[in-house]
């Protein structure tokens, strides 16, 4: 649905995770890859993050481990990964395969 | 004659053209008068349309019961006429969704419980040009229902009434207007008569405003 | 008694009391109850839900360690579409629509969609989708989706090749619009299996299916049928399936899907037959009531979905936008409405995202 200022962004606020600012977007893979509710979503991050599931949502800490770990960081950062770069970091950290990724080793394979 | 009106509001609920048609035959025997018989239907069908309204019935279900009532009335209407029973002159209503939306899954099942509820409906179906409402209204139609399910054409409502004012014909026009994106304070606004939020509520309210 | 400012379901603030809001929250609840035959909320969950309306500050929010994901829908169109989906109408880039919504609105998934979003339209220009999907393949980081309703409404006449059963029922041609409805399920099927696959081939990681049965039970049939096809063709793809409203519609009346009858299903049924299909998450739909308060929507959403939260398997995004959710159906939605809303769907219903 429309008007982000009045709809996604009070979510956000409210309720929501932050995607790439701390895990939300890890924690979403988890749901959608295992089927795994909200606090085994959380749980299964948290350890594979090396944090507390109560971390996971924290911008503080979630920062500095996203840079150190190569996963994308919202701000323009040269040199830190983003893309595909970033989500091949991300299948190793959690254990999962990519579609894009695949898709990207699948291009480059007959080098 | 109780047990014949509550046969007859059972077998409308239960929706099977054969089963109205047995219960309006013996309802007959028993010496129910056609306008006794017709009302327990009728409350059959108003029960019909809430149960639609609660999901336990559906739309295939509602045109069975509205077949059972039309078959009813096939045989009841002449026996009405030859014993001098005045037939209420049923009231047309024009139904579309508005010029430049195609969305009319909801106001087609308005315009069937409408039909069901007695009302006699001219549904234009969906885009319908603005003046096809108001033609339809010097064409004799009681009362005009607006659709749209869009903030973008929603407004058409407004030009309608504007129309039927230009017109002349606004003060003897009921004009009804729905949709997802209409409230009763839209309604408010623009001079409509009646808004409902579900088919069952604009039946009801029809009919309400038709019985003042 | 204090007074307290709330909302009603479309948006108007009106100023209420404590006990008028519960009243209205177990009147709420009562009428989910009824309707879905499941249970009503108990006195604790609704005092918890009176915490969160009377809240006397204009936004309210989860306490820190219970936040959950956001999924979206429509894609770019909030910033692109027009008044008609809430959308600004500024005229961007789908890149840079989805960068935005990743890093300044911290989406935690996001998709892509197509301007007339729905699946039928999709089908002349999948090669367009495909290489934009790749394209931001490449430059997104969060999990990025193709959106389409299946708006099987586009099938009938006349946009498509198969009879309106509306207007064939008005006819009381029952079995010839049972037919039609049947057939466009089927087509719509098809389509859904060609448009999910190839963007699956471009590197979309799933599909989002919204809107699923805004035409009735046949579409709801059709879509889960499809969802069965991408799910057999693509074994990883994520797939998220949201409905339309809390109870399927029966223009039908006796379709099935896996031996049931679709017709009349609320959101504890219809998570069963989406697991069923394949989905990997269901978003449940409670319409809004514009005549209702904020407390009587409220009341009765979070008592559908809760039941539907307890029944899943799968973990449930809840719809959360304009009129759905107990949310008021309004195009630019009070702040302190959403955010209540938002609040009370993951501390009472329990949803594991919005």
């Amino acid at each position: 649905m429309g008007d982000p200022c009045g709809m996604a962004i009070p979510h956000l606020m409210a309720s929501g995770l932050g995607g790439i600012r701390t895990s939300g977007d890890l924690v979403a893979r988890m749901q959608f890859n295992k089927n795994m509710k909200i606090k085994d979503a959380r749980k299964y991050v948290a350890k594979k993050l090396g944090v507390s599931d109560f971390e996971i949502g924290d911008e503080y800490i979630m920062r500095q481990l996203r840079e150190e770990l190569k996963i994308g960081v919202i701000t323009g950062l040269p040199n830190a990964p983003r893309g595909i770069a970033a989500k091949m970091n991300i299948e190793d950290l959690l254990g999962i395969k990519i579609n894009s990724c695949e898709k990207f080793r699948q291009m480059i394979a007959k080098r | 004659m109780v047990e014949n009106k509550k046969a007859l509001y059972d077998a409308m609920v239960a929706y099977k053209v054969p089963g109205i048609q047995a219960a309006v035959e013996d309802a007959r025997k028993a010496g129910m008068s056609p306008t006794e018989i017709i009302d327990a239907l009728g409350d059959g069908m108003a029960e019909v349309g809430v149960l639609f309204e609660r999901g336990k019935l559906f739309l295939p279900h509602v045109l069975s019961a509205a077949a059972g009532m039309k078959s009813a009335m096939e045989v009841l209407g002449p026996e009405m006429l030859k014993a001098g029973t005045k037939t209420e002159n049923k009231v047309s209503v024009v139904m579309g969704t508005v010029e430049g939306d195609v969305h009319d899954i909801g106001k087609s099942i308005c315009s069937t419980m409408l039909q069901c509820g007695g009302f006699d409906v001219h549904d234009l179906g969906r885009d319908v040009p603005k003046q096809d409402f108001i033609n339809e209204v010097k064409g004799g139609c009681k009362m005009c229902g607006m659709s749209a399910l869009m903030t973008t054409t929603m407004v058409i409502e407004k030009d309608v009434i504007q129309m039927l004012k230009d017109a002349k014909l606004r003060d003897s026009t009921i004009v009804m207007i729905g949709g997802a994106p209409a409230t009763q304070a839209w309604c408010d606004k623009i001079g409509a008569d009646i808004y409902g939020e579900t088919a069952s509520e604009t039946t009801r309210k029809a009919k309400e405003i038709n019985t003042r | 008694m204090s007074e307290i400012y709330t909302r009603m379901g479309d948006g108007s603030r009106v100023v209420t009391t404590r006990s008028k809001v519960i009243d209205d929250l177990n009147l709420g609840s009562a009428d989910a109850a009824d309707m879905g035959v499941i249970k009503a909320l108990s006195s604790d969950l609704i005092e918890q839900l009176a915490d969160i309306i009377c809240d006397k500050n204009r936004v309210v929010g989860v306490e820190p360690g219970h936040e959950v994901v956001l999924t979206y829908d429509i894609g770019q169109l909030d910033f692109t579409g027009d008044n008609g989906n809430s959308g600004n109408g500024i005229d961007m880039g789908r890149l840079e629509a989805a960068l935005l919504h990743e890093r300044a609105m911290g989406a935690d998934t996001f998709e892509l969609a197509h301007a007339d979003y729905s699946i039928k339209p999709v089908k002349p220009v999948i090669s367009n989708e495909m290489q934009t999907m790749e394209e931001i393949q490449n430059e997104i980081v969060a999990p990025f989706f193709y959106g389409a309703m299946p708006n099987m409404g586009l099938y009938y006449k006349p946009d498509g090749p198969y009879g309106n059963p509306a207007d064939l029922m008005r006819e009381f041609k029952i079995e010839e619009a049972m037919d039609q409805a049947e057939k466009a399920s089927e087509h719509m099927a098809r389509d859904i299996e060609f448009v999910s696959t190839r963007i699956m081939s471009a590197g979309s990681d799933g599909f989002n299916f919204d809107t699923t049965g805004s035409a009735g039970d046949a579409d709801v049939v059709g879509t889960f049928k499809g969802v069965e096809k991408l799910r057999k063709a693509c074994p990883d793809a994520d797939i998220l399936l949201g409905m339309a409203g809390e109870c399927v519609m029966g223009i039908h009346g006796s379709i099935e899907y896996d031996g049931k009858v679709v017709a009349g299903l609320f959101p504890h049924q219809q998570v069963k037959l989406a697991e069923k299909a394949g989905a990997d998450v269901f978003g449940p739909v409670v319409n809004t009531n514009t005549g209702k308060s904020l407390a009587w929507n409220l009341g009765r959403a979070v008592t559908f979905v809760r039941e539907c939260g307890k029944v899943a398997k799968i973990p449930i995004h809840v719809n959360m936008g304009m009129g759905v959710g107990g949310i008021p159906m309004c195009e630019t939605a009070p702040i302190d409405a959403v955010t209540r809303c938002s609040k009370a769907m993951v501390e009472v219903a329990g949803v594991d995202g919005v």
